[in-house]
């Protein structure tokens, strides 16, 4: 009888340890809302790739918590009424441990309910608008990596104190597509172009993907100006560029910052010596960024030079770092840990701070991660900051 | 087939609760798009009764989501703020109608177009203290953001339009908006006031689209004039109700239903292309249907009739 009892404790003492080695195993979910249809589905694409390199890369060192990681990557299309039920999806019926995509501001803003009534932990790889940093306000669980829209408007200023102490440039036109992505302070901005020294005496908002700019670069040329600042999308780089020349429009600079930039437009003659703003490209010297580089050769055979690819890269990897350290899927001690991050990552150092106007959210990259490159020779040419400059700022476009 | 109505009703009622296990909030918020999706293009089939084919939907949506936002963000308390949402729509399409209801055809839909993009572009443009500029506002949700309780102010919505709907089709109005649509001309020898019906189905339409875009912000908490403005709107209300059939109450809400669990069931077994597989499908409806998915019941009731 006592033999019995004994063996009945053995097996239920194995039971349980068995019990417990399948709790620690069980598969780490991840919900990734991207938009991979609609006008953001560059960005959203470039990102997918990386999550989906980062994936591998986790898998191959032993997955998260002992276990092949698992993700799940739904296309929001940009819209609300897709990323509203894709949010609850995840939570409920996935029942993911962590949400990151999100890109834009219309599905970032149109989360902050949802996220509030289901307090999941969220890898937010990037909106710029303040509604979103002050739709969170309280939220304990949002991480959020993209710089927001003030980080960029910083980024743009310095360097225009570049471009004014290196050329003498003193005169700026800005254009900006009139949706929440350019319109976000451009008031402001131009207001600290003043400050900082630039007379800016044209500026005018337009509809992004109109592709008829002929009007308003007319009445811009009426000014002529060393410095044309563009805020919209990609589909407005090339009718910008190749309807300047057309209308006789002739700044010494063209420079813009749309998210991700029309594919095949460094091939493009006329998008010799344009200047835009980029989170990275793969010309970085960064040992990080060479890294990605080559990963990303070996498993797409091409390269990316959108920088959402290393974002959605470094936001997994992250993310799985800090469920590692944590030993855990607990939401509280996995954020502890992701706030202790400190990585050095192809878009530069990951530290997480509390971000500006919501103190309570965490920020990731700020206006630092910001570089200013130009298109050469059928490339990304990076000409700004000093640290990572790979050539001189041309001042000749025409 | 009167028993569909007051079945549909008790499928709508009982969706919150239905065992759908893990998959019950999801469901709920599903149906809660599909409500609002009915509704707006339910809306927008009662003034098509009149052969008007106007692409003012988003401007009336936003201005009902504006002027429950601004309210509300003002202190007005909120059932107040929600109200205000029709009222504000249902007054400036009163203003719109009485200056476009005398263009006829492709000459209205462009001046419904053009004012929809005109009322974005003053959204935009308006104090940034006003209406959040190009950025936006965030909207206090009603019932505390509760999310069956919103499923159910949302049939709520939609129940209204159908009532509309219904009220319309069964009293003299449904002759005469359906005899200004066979043309003018007759209505007017049969002694119809043609302007002034097409413009009671105008701010019928614009005040019923405007509640469902005050339902609609305080279900999703922000106005952001690009999206809530957005011209997308219009034209899944006008493809709504064609592909479920025009002219008809049922119709326009079976759209909805179809099409937004079309598309949601493709989006999770097909990612890839799901949307070519929806416009597919959604064109050979259309091509093949010319009375929309109503026409088939239609067709089978005739049928019915005739002893086949």
């Amino acid at each position: 009888m006592n033999k019995l009892a004994v063996v009945l404790v053995v097996v239920a003492l194995l039971a349980m340890a068995g019990t417990e080695g399948m709790a620690q195993r069980e598969q780490v979910r991840i919900g990734i809302s991207l938009p991979l249809t609609g006008p953001a589905s560059a960005s959203g694409k470039a990102a997918e790739a990386g999550y989906r390199l980062a994936l591998d890369e986790i898998n191959k060192a032993g997955g998260v918590l002992g276990s092949r990681l698992q993700i799940f990557i739904e296309d929001d299309g940009n819209l609300p009424a897709k990323g509203v039920p894709i949010f609850t999806k995840f939570v409920t019926v996935d029942r993911v441990h962590a949400i990151t995509g999100i890109f834009g501001s219309a599905i970032g803003v149109s989360i902050v309910g949802p996220a509030k009534l289901h307090e999941p932990l969220i890898a937010m790889l990037g909106a710029a608008s303040p509604l979103v940093e002050r739709g969170f306000e309280g939220y304990k669980y949002l991480f959020h990596y993209h710089p927001w829209a003030y980080h960029n408007m910083e980024a743009v200023f310095n360097f225009m104190d570049f471009v004014r102490t290196g050329t003498g440039a003193s005169t700026i036109a800005i254009l900006y597509e009139d949706g929440p992505f350019g319109s976000a302070g451009v008031g402001d901005t131009r207001a600290e172009l003043i400050k900082r020294g630039f007379d800016v005496p044209f500026m005018e908002s337009f509809k992004s993907g109109s592709g008829d700019f002929t009007a308003l670069l007319s009445r811009a040329k009426r000014h002529p100006v060393d410095v044309l600042f563009w805020i919209g999308f990609d589909a407005d780089a090339l009718p910008i560029a190749v309807q300047s020349r057309e209308v006789g429009f002739k700044p010494r600079l063209i420079f813009g910052t749309p998210a991700s930039w029309p594919i095949g437009f460094e091939g493009n003659p006329v998008a010799r010596d344009v200047s835009g703003m980029a989170g990275w490209t793969s010309a970085s010297p960064l040992a990080a960024s060479k890294e990605f580089v080559k990963k990303y050769q070996a498993k797409y055979g091409s390269l990316s030079e959108e920088y959402m690819a290393p974002m959605g890269f470094v936001t997994l990897t992250t993310l799985a770092a800090a469920m590692n350290k944590a030993g855990t899927t607990d939401k509280d001690r996995v954020a502890a840990e992701l706030a202790k991050t400190d990585a050095e990552t192809p878009l530069g150092k990951l530290r997480f701070k509390p971000s500006r106007l919501t103190p309570s959210v965490y920020q990731g990259f700020d206006s630092d991660l910001w570089m200013v490159f130009q298109f050469r020779d059928g490339r990304r040419v990076p000409v700004w900051p000093k640290s990572m400059a790979a050539g001189p700022l041309a001042w000749r476009w025409r | 087939m009167r028993w569909v109505g007051p079945a549909a009703l008790v499928v709508a009622l009982l969706v919150p609760l239905a065992p759908a296990g893990g998959y019950q909030q999801y469901v709920v918020q599903v149906a809660t798009f599909v409500l609002i999706n009915a509704a707006v293009a339910l809306a927008w089939d009662i003034q098509a009764r009149t052969g008007q084919l106007s692409l003012a939907s988003a401007a009336f949506f936003g201005l009902g989501a504006y002027a429950y936002t601004m309210a509300a963000l003002r202190g007005v308390p909120l059932p107040v703020a929600f109200l205000l949402g029709p009222l504000v729509a249902g007054a400036v399409s009163l203003g719109l109608g009485v200056v476009t209801l005398r263009l006829q055809g492709l000459y209205f839909a462009i001046a419904t177009l053009a004012f929809a993009e005109v009322v974005k572009v003053v959204f935009k443009e308006l104090p940034l203290d006003l209406t959040g500029g190009a950025v936006g506002l965030t909207a206090p949700p009603l019932l505390g953001g509760h999310q069956t309780g919103l499923y159910y102010l949302g049939l709520g919505v939609l129940l209204l339009v159908v009532a509309a709907s219904l009220a319309v089709r069964h009293t003299r109005l449904h002759y005469a908006f359906t005899a200004i649509r066979q043309g003018e001309l007759t209505a007017r020898v049969l002694g119809v006031r043609v302007v002034r019906t097409k413009l009671l189905a105008f701010v019928m339409s614009a005040a019923l689209t405007g509640m469902v875009g005050a339902y609609a912000t305080s279900r999703l908490f922000f106005v952001i004039p690009e999206d809530t403005f957005g011209i997308g709107l219009s034209v899944t209300a006008l493809a709504t109700a064609i592909f479920g059939g025009v002219y008809t109450t049922a119709g326009p809400v079976l759209g909805a239903i179809i099409l937004r669990i079309l598309e949601e069931g493709l989006r999770l077994v097909l990612r890839e292309g799901y949307l070519a597989v929806y416009g597919v499908i959604l064109m050979l409806v259309i091509l093949y249907l010319p009375g929309g998915l109503v026409s088939l019941w239609n067709r089978r009731s005739r049928d019915a009739a005739g002893g086949g």
